[in-house]
């Protein structure tokens, strides 16, 4: 019974029902005499904005600008020729006497029907919801409706005012006054909507910080505009309607994918209770004892208004189709006649009215009441089998398909272009034109990532490939064996994950990029072991996915444990090596330069305390070649550059060690490689010389590099695995420097070539658990490193000579420079930095109660000690340029270097690692949704 | 100049054009007014630098290949004249119901964009000339991996004979729920 009910009426006629239940209950219960909770201010206030808004927000767009002309000409002439024929034709039966009710001034009578004329949006969109038209008349009905309240308003306010000086006479200026009004009222409330859609694009723009807050922009900002329009007379649901449409090109370019979510469901909630409510509020204001029944004017009024519109609908269609490609045809002039609903916004105006200055107001309010139930019951009930009856196309609801998002660009350009040719003006050459502007001046402002000419088609993309993604792990969650099949599919995944990195908003989704990750190595290394590989990965991936989850949760604060800590370490190794592979375009190069001087280029220089990290050389040369392999290096001469200016860098800022290098000519030490890094990142930090934290981190991971790269080249590539899936331990480790690099310079290469690496390593499939034999392996190494690090700081912390030394020297130095300090300069360097930056730079945090942390002591002090010695060369050499740290400004890392490199290469570091540093943020959603992959 | 070119059509060249795309009288001789405004060099053909020459044309991405599609005659050769001009843009004629619609049925339009993505004229579109389109028509702000994985999804999700083309069958297929007749017309002025 209950289903057969709501689908024979629409919901707003059962609504209306429970609502006029509920009012007799009331007045029979309480014996209220007037129970009217839809107060006009109510309305207006507080319930119709939503509505409009929801309706403005997800107007499509180039459905409501494609037949702007055809909805304006309904909007504006049609409800101003149902005004006054309605108006005049009430008169004229007025006159007659037939009404019985007295006098019937014709001002009133106009007054009545401009309320009385205006299609209501909000009865609209209730019924055209349910009949599912196609688009194009859904959008004039629509369009219509929202559009024709600035001629309501205007209407509305003329009669009102008139009626109420018509004691003094109405002189041809109050005339010519109001017609200017309605386009003062119409482009006031359009002009305030479109700024503040603006305002709240810009305001979006620089919320990526504080996603929480996104929601709220879009629906304060957009009820300011209302509020606004309201307070100068001004059109508030036109100006709410462009504010809608106008703020979501730009906001959804913005805000994140939750907030996206978040958005679409409080707007559909507000909208829809707002709905429920206002036709509930209508029932129940129905029950009250002030109507004034008045057959013949109710049944005239209720007439007129069908007559007119269809009068009016064929007319103007006549016209429109003069001017229109897709005429519109009978069935289509029908259903708009018949879908001129009226409804809320009339009853509301209509209890505005004063009764003192017009009389008949309880009568027409009881008419108004009469019309809204005819034509929501009537019509709204009727509605339905007729566009069957009639067989009206209906729209079915899809999403644009790639091909169909292409070619249909394809398709506007073409016809902007032929239009071109042919000399037209049409919609095509507007809307090109209109795109190129928009695309030039207003998308690069509003918009945090501008994404080029065509953010469709790359909104298109994003959500097939999520679709896709999400499809694929549903029903391949169980069958992970049969990944071979699934090329194509893991392309997809590769590239949406690409599109993620580069920190598209379109593609911000990026806690479900989880897949991606693992699907992307398929694609990258397809053959046959690396398949294997990757299968294997995969099953570990999904048995280790929940417990790691849990362990995530549980340091959420600052409980930490041994056994976190102990995995700790490898984690942040492993982040480290993302950190130093994915380094952005300079860490390619390090690579290449890496090579160059391996084959014996002059740049590289050693020195005999380190040679005996030979094998780990041998590793970390392996290990980044192996990762870096296959990627492809933008621009690899510039790069080159860039990784050698960091090397000159090094060596420059450590005036004390120069003295102490050797000229050793033969393979630089890992060590060094990690320690140059380090180096680099801890310039970030200093940078940003108020997250001391963060450079304590830096150092640990420079340390683990550094054990890492020490000799253990099996284990530790076991325990990438490990690291991967273990999380940090605290929450502000989560926040930490290993991710600082990632969004800005790694895009999409770095994910691609790390997983290779791991998923082809044939010695994984040895280590069933990793991280056990990386440990076994750290506790057997991790002497010899310190020891290392000891000697080192023995033999260089007294030589502290400045000499200028060629460039191959210095890039040597920079490994012991990195070691002298590692445990008698403990507060000095810090207090230098502390002096010099302005900013306390605290020691490292409590972590590591154990051996490790001895360990990372070393490596923070080392690290300390090579600030120490490259802050005042720095100084001395371009102190103006990076004392006031330039953290965030430096975007494009590249050209900032091009630049400085001829004056000071220690300031290109300084750049170099800043810009990486700015995009911390952003790298923690890519991080923690690697982790909760389960890696 | 209208005057002019419309002394130069003569009434059988007019008649014939209509017969050969349905074109009014008047919209002939507006579009002839219309070719010898671009025709500068008054030769009555007009070469790719004249189409290129109206400002909106050049800045368009695809203006290039829409040029370029004049230009598919039988023959290789670089000018049009009115007739080729005329055979063109009758593509873009609105469909009407009951009419004869050779050259501006849902098909023949179809044809013309394929003809867009398709510059080596084998009736396929490949990886690459979809990603030259993607090019032009996105711009640089986009990475070439982002742009070639679309290329590549969007072949993926067209390619039905999993050759890794697409072909025109394939192409209508994918636009089949596409109101292609209304987005690939043009209301010509009379």
């Amino acid at each position: 019974m209950a289903p057969k009910l709501s689908e024979i009426f629409p919901e707003s006629c059962l609504l209306i029902v429970v609502g006029v239940v509920i009012g007799v209950i009331l007045v029979h219960v309480t014996g209220s005499v007037h129970m009217s909770p839809l107060t006009p201010d109510t309305f207006f206030i507080y319930m119709l904005p939503p509505i409009i808004l929801d309706a403005g927000y997800f107007m499509p767009n180039r459905l409501f600008f494609d037949h702007l002309g055809t909805i304006l000409l309904f909007a504006v002439i049609g409800t101003i020729f149902n005004t006054f024929a309605i108006g005049a034709s009430l008169w004229a039966v007025g006159q007659t006497g037939m009404f019985q009710c007295g006098e019937t001034p014709p001002l009133d009578m106009f007054l009545f029907a401009a309320l009385i004329s205006a299609v209501d949006p909000v009865a609209v969109l209730a019924v055209f919801e349910e009949i599912h038209v196609n688009e194009i008349l859904y959008i004039v009905v629509f369009g219509e409706s929202l559009l024709n309240d600035a001629v309501t308003v205007v209407l509305y306010h003329m009669f009102e005012a008139y009626t109420e000086m018509k004691d003094t006479g109405i002189v041809t200026m109050d005339v010519v006054a109001g017609c200017t009004n309605f386009f003062v009222v119409a482009v006031g409330g359009t002009v305030i909507g479109i700024f503040w859609g603006m305002a709240t694009g810009f305001v979006t723009r620089f919320t990526n910080e504080v996603r929480v807050i996104e929601p709220i922009f879009i629906f304060v900002m957009a009820y300011m505009a209302y509020l606004c329009a309201e307070i100068f007379h001004m059109s508030g649901i036109l100006a709410i309607t462009f504010c809608g449409i106008t703020m979501k090109n730009y906001v959804e370019g913005n805000i994140s994918h939750k907030s996206h979510t978040t958005i679409k469901y409080t707007m559909k909630m507000l909208s829809s209770s707002s709905e429920t409510i206002i036709f509930m509020f209508l029932g129940v204001a129905t029950v009250n004892k002030l109507h004034m029944w008045n057959t013949w004017f109710v049944v005239l009024t209720i007439l007129f208004c069908s007559i007119y519109r269809a009068i009016g609908v064929i007319l103007l269609t006549a016209v429109a189709n003069k001017f229109r490609l897709n005429q519109l045809s009978k069935v289509e002039k029908f259903v708009m006649s018949y879908g001129g609903l009226r409804g809320a916004v009339a009853f509301a105006l209509v209890l505005l009215i004063d009764e003192e200055i017009v009389p008949l107001q309880p009568m027409f309010m009881t008419t108004t009441i009469a019309v809204v139930y005819f034509t929501v019951f009537f019509q709204g009930i009727t509605i339905k089998p007729l566009v069957k009856i009639l067989n009206v196309k209906t729209a079915e609801k899809r999403k644009p398909t790639m091909n169909e998002r292409i070619h249909e660009k394809l398709m506007d350009h073409l016809m902007a272009g032929v239009e071109d040719i042919l000399g037209q003006h049409g919609n095509y050459h507007v809307r090109d034109r209109f795109k190129r502007f928009d695309n030039k001046y207003i998308r690069p402002f509003l918009l945090r990532n501008y994404q080029g000419a065509e953010p469709k088609i790359l909104e298109t993309y994003s959500k097939l490939a999520m679709r896709d993604a999400m499809e694929f792990m549903r029903r391949n969650a169980s069958t992970i064996g049969n990944i071979s099949g699934t090329e194509s599919m893991s392309g997809i995944f590769k590239n949406y994950t690409a599109g993620n990195l580069d920190g598209s908003t379109s593609f911000s989704q990026l806690d479900s990029s989880n897949w991606n990750v693992d699907m992307q190595e398929l694609e990258y290394n397809p053959s046959k072991k690396d398949l294997t590989d990757a299968k294997i990965h995969h099953l570990l991936a999904e048995e280790l996915c929940q417990p790691k989850r849990h362990r995530r949760l549980s340091y959420s604060r600052h409980a930490v444990n041994d056994r976190d800590l102990s995995t700790q370490v490898n984690y942040k190794m492993h982040y480290n090596m993302r950190r130093m592979v994915g380094d952005s375009k300079r860490h390619h190069h390090k690579r290449h330069s890496k090579k160059l001087q391996k084959d014996g280029k002059q740049n590289h220089v050693s020195f005999p305390e380190f040679q005996q990290n030979g094998t780990a050389k041998q590793f970390s040369h392996d290990y980044i070649s192996q990762v870096l392999s296959e990627e492809e290096v933008p621009d690899p001469k510039a790069n080159k550059e860039e990784w050698d200016s960091p090397i000159t860098f090094t060596a420059k800022s450590s005036p004390s060690d120069e003295a102490h290098m050797s000229t050793g000519t033969e393979g630089s030490g890992s060590v060094h490689f990690g320690l140059l890094l380090g180096i680099k990142r801890y310039k970030s930090t200093a940078a940003e010389n108020y997250m001391p934290w963060r450079q304590d981190k830096t150092k640990c991971n420079v340390t683990d590099d550094s054990i890492y790269s020490d000799g253990m080249k099996r284990t530790s590539r076991g325990s990438i695995d490990e690291s991967t899936r273990v999380t940090t331990p605290t929450a502000t480790e989560t926040m930490l420097p290993w991710k600082r690099d990632d969004e800005d310079e790694c895009s999409a290469p770095l994910q691609q070539c790390e997983f290779p690496a791991w998923a082809s390593n044939k010695e994984y499939l040895a280590y069933n658990s990793p991280s056990a034999t990386f440990l076994g392996g750290l506790e057997n190494n991790r002497s010899s490193v310190i020891g290392l690090f000891r000697r080192d700081s023995a033999a260089s912390g007294h030589i502290s000579s400045c000499e200028s030394s060629p460039q191959k020297e210095r890039r040597g130095s920079s490994g012991p420079n990195a070691i002298i300090l590692i445990e008698e300069d403990v507060a000095d360097p810090l207090g230098v930095l502390t002096r010099q930056l302005t900013a306390p730079t605290t020691s490292h945090p409590p972590l590591t109660p154990n051996l490790r942390r001895q360990i990372r002591r070393g490596s923070m002090l080392e690290i300390s000690g090579i600030t120490r010695n490259s802050i005042p060369e720095e100084t001395l050499n371009r102190r103006a340029s990076w004392l006031p740290p330039p953290p965030k400004s430096s975007r494009t890392p590249r050209v900032k270097i091009k630049r400085q490199r001829t004056v000071s290469s220690s300031t290109t570091l300084m750049s170099s690692s800043s810009s990486s540093e700015s995009s911390i943020e952003e790298e923690d959603a890519d991080i923690q949704s690697l982790m909760k992959a389960g890696f | 100049m209208g005057n002019r070119s419309s002394l130069l059509l003569r009434e059988e060249e007019i008649a014939q054009i209509q017969q050969e795309t349905g074109f009014t009288p008047n919209q002939i001789e507006r579009l002839y007014s219309r070719f010898t405004s671009l025709d500068r060099g008054d030769c009555g053909t007009l070469s790719r630098d004249d189409f290129l020459r109206i400002p909106e044309l050049a800045i368009n991405p695809l203006g290039e290949r829409i040029v370029n599609s004049f230009f598919q005659g039988d023959m290789y050769n670089d000018r049009v004249n009115f007739r080729q001009f005329m055979n063109v843009l009758a593509h873009f004629r609105p469909v009407k119901k009951n009419k004869d619609n050779r050259l501006n049925s849902r098909e023949a339009k179809l044809k013309f964009a394929f003809k867009m993505y398709d510059l080596d004229n084998d009736d396929l579109i490949s990886r690459d000339e979809l990603l030259a389109i993607l090019h032009m028509m996105v711009g640089a702000n986009i990475s070439e991996e982002q742009l070639t994985s679309i290329a590549e999804r969007t072949i993926l999700e067209a390619d039905e004979d999993g050759d890794q083309m697409i072909s025109f069958e394939e192409f209508c297929k994918a636009l089949q729920r596409t109101d292609v007749e209304q987005k690939m017309s043009i209301r010509f002025l009379n």
